[in-house]
């Protein structure tokens, strides 16, 4: 068999065979050059996030997104790991939007949350404040894991600062699930995976906060009684719009 | 036989081939019936990947998939919805964080109106969690290659051993019980031997114990 597969390289098809083999081992080359020095990762607007399914609160709730949620990436440099890049910037507008429309009956942007332009319950900011992740080489297992630090501030419906609150989401993802070139699917996949943790956390723990409690269940009880919460609302702010 | 007498396109299959005689694979499978079964043409099952933290390893993606797949392929094939869609239809109640981690988890979620509501429209009956993993046990032998600018080559012999071991959960969303359970193991050992070209013999290990266990839990749920 040895015999066969040298004169089958000695066969005047070989200079392509050879140009071949060179170039594939170029592509191996450069493919790993790549996922050596750097790695830049996108969760992007495309993607798609779910619609929490849950009971809706039925409230008119105010978002505001403020620049450095919509404008965050996370860049580490990983010393002989090579530079990692991992930008979710254009993914936050989808989370929260999606996030809040399965949670509350409606949900406003609001530009300022000192001074909400329309009338909403409270207004919601939210911010990462922090972002880890450890590689596979670091961890001595097949497993990318990202770690996403969220502050969460809540403005009451007249404009003032009730408190926050911070959560931590995690999202990890298998190499071995990624084919070949893993470390740019697999980094992607376990920061999906940690927005999606961050939309569940947020789901099952909001009405738990101690911040939000009290002005939730007074909230509550306003929306039962339109008097009432008709009184302790600025009239200029009660013209809807969403 | 000399090989000048051999052209290449006759070498060329044979050596294309040779992969597809793989190398030796035991499968063994076995199950535990809890409850009496059956599944209308109406209804459909799911199968999830257990991905409970803190956890070392989760089920490969490409393992669900394989027993999803087969399952709804087939003799016996069944209504089968895929664990992205179930997932996302009834997010965040089956994501790592939230997931029933047992069955006494399961009516409290199943009570919530909008996920019961969801759970009708899909015609969910059977959840089918997977829980397992392939790994490799054992690995002997070395190969070398080289590459010069006028060909090159590979000389050596590699051997190693797959261990595939996956156990089914299955639970009856409409009791809210598990009604059994149904496990796949399978080993087999791999060989490349190298006299130039590698010739690799490659055990499926876990697409053996995919069928397995996919077949298994089609008589599992369709005949008891």
């Amino acid at each position: 068999m040895g015999d066969t597969v040298r004169i089958m390289l000695s066969d005047n098809r070989r200079p392509y065979a050879a140009t071949t083999l060179r170039c594939l081992l170029a592509c191996v080359m450069l493919i790993g050059l790549a996922g050596c020095l750097a790695t830049e990762i996108q969760v992007d607007e495309e993607t798609e996030f779910p619609v929490p399914l849950v009971p809706k609160i039925p409230l008119r709730m105010g978002v505001h997104l403020p620049p450095e949620l919509l404008d965050f990436v996370h860049k580490e440099d990983l010393g002989d790991d090579g530079v990692f890049t991992i930008d979710i910037s254009d993914a936050q507008s989808t989370v929260f939007k999606n996030l809040f429309t399965g949670m509350f009956d409606q949900v406003t942007l609001i530009e300022n949350p000192s001074h909400p332009e329309v009338d909403v319950a409270g207004t919601i900011v939210p911010r990462i404040t922090e972002m880890q992740f450890s590689t596979p080489f670091q961890t001595r297992t097949d497993y990318f894991e990202v770690w996403l630090k969220y502050q969460f501030e809540l403005y009451n419906r007249d404009g003032d600062r009730l408190g926050d609150w911070f959560l931590t989401a995690y999202g990890k993802a298998n190499t071995q699930n990624y084919g070949l070139n893993t470390t740019p699917p697999t980094l992607r996949a376990a920061a999906l995976q940690a927005c999606r943790d961050a939309m569940a956390f947020f789901t099952i723990s909001f009405a738990r906060e101690s911040v939000v409690q009290q002005w939730l269940s007074a909230e509550l009880a306003a929306s039962r009684s339109p008097v009432q919460a008709g009184a302790g609302s600025n009239p200029a702010r009660t013209q809807g719009g969403s | 036989m000399s090989s000048d007498s051999l052209p290449l396109r006759i070498w060329l299959p044979l050596i294309l081939c040779l992969p597809l005689l793989g190398g030796c694979v035991t499968a063994t499978v076995q199950q535990v019936r809890e409850a009496s079964t059956g599944l209308a043409d109406t209804e459909a099952i799911v199968v999830l990947g257990r991905k409970d933290r803190p956890s070392s390893d989760e089920t490969e993606m490409n393992f669900v998939r394989c027993v999803g797949d087969r399952m709804g392929k087939g003799g016996q094939r069944m209504n089968v919805i895929s664990e992205v869609a179930f997932r996302d239809a009834v997010f965040p109640w089956f994501e790592p964080r939230t997931a029933p981690a047992n069955t006494s988890d399961l009516p409290e979620i199943i009570a919530t109106p909008v996920v019961a509501s969801r759970l009708r429209e899909l015609g969910l009956r059977y959840l089918v969690w997977i829980d397992g993993s392939t790994v490799r046990t054992d690995s002997a032998g070395s190969m070398t290659c080289s590459v010069t600018a006028t060909g090159g080559g590979c000389f050596g012999f590699l051997t190693w051993e797959n261990d595939s071991s996956y156990e089914a959960t299955v639970w009856d969303v409409q009791s809210g019980q598990a009604v059994g359970r149904v496990s796949s193991d399978a080993i087999g050992t791999s060989y490349i031997p190298a006299v130039v070209v590698p010739v690799p013999l490659i055990a499926r290990v876990q697409n053996s114990a995919c069928a397995s266990l996919s077949n298994q839990l089609k008589t599992f749920l369709l005949n008891g």
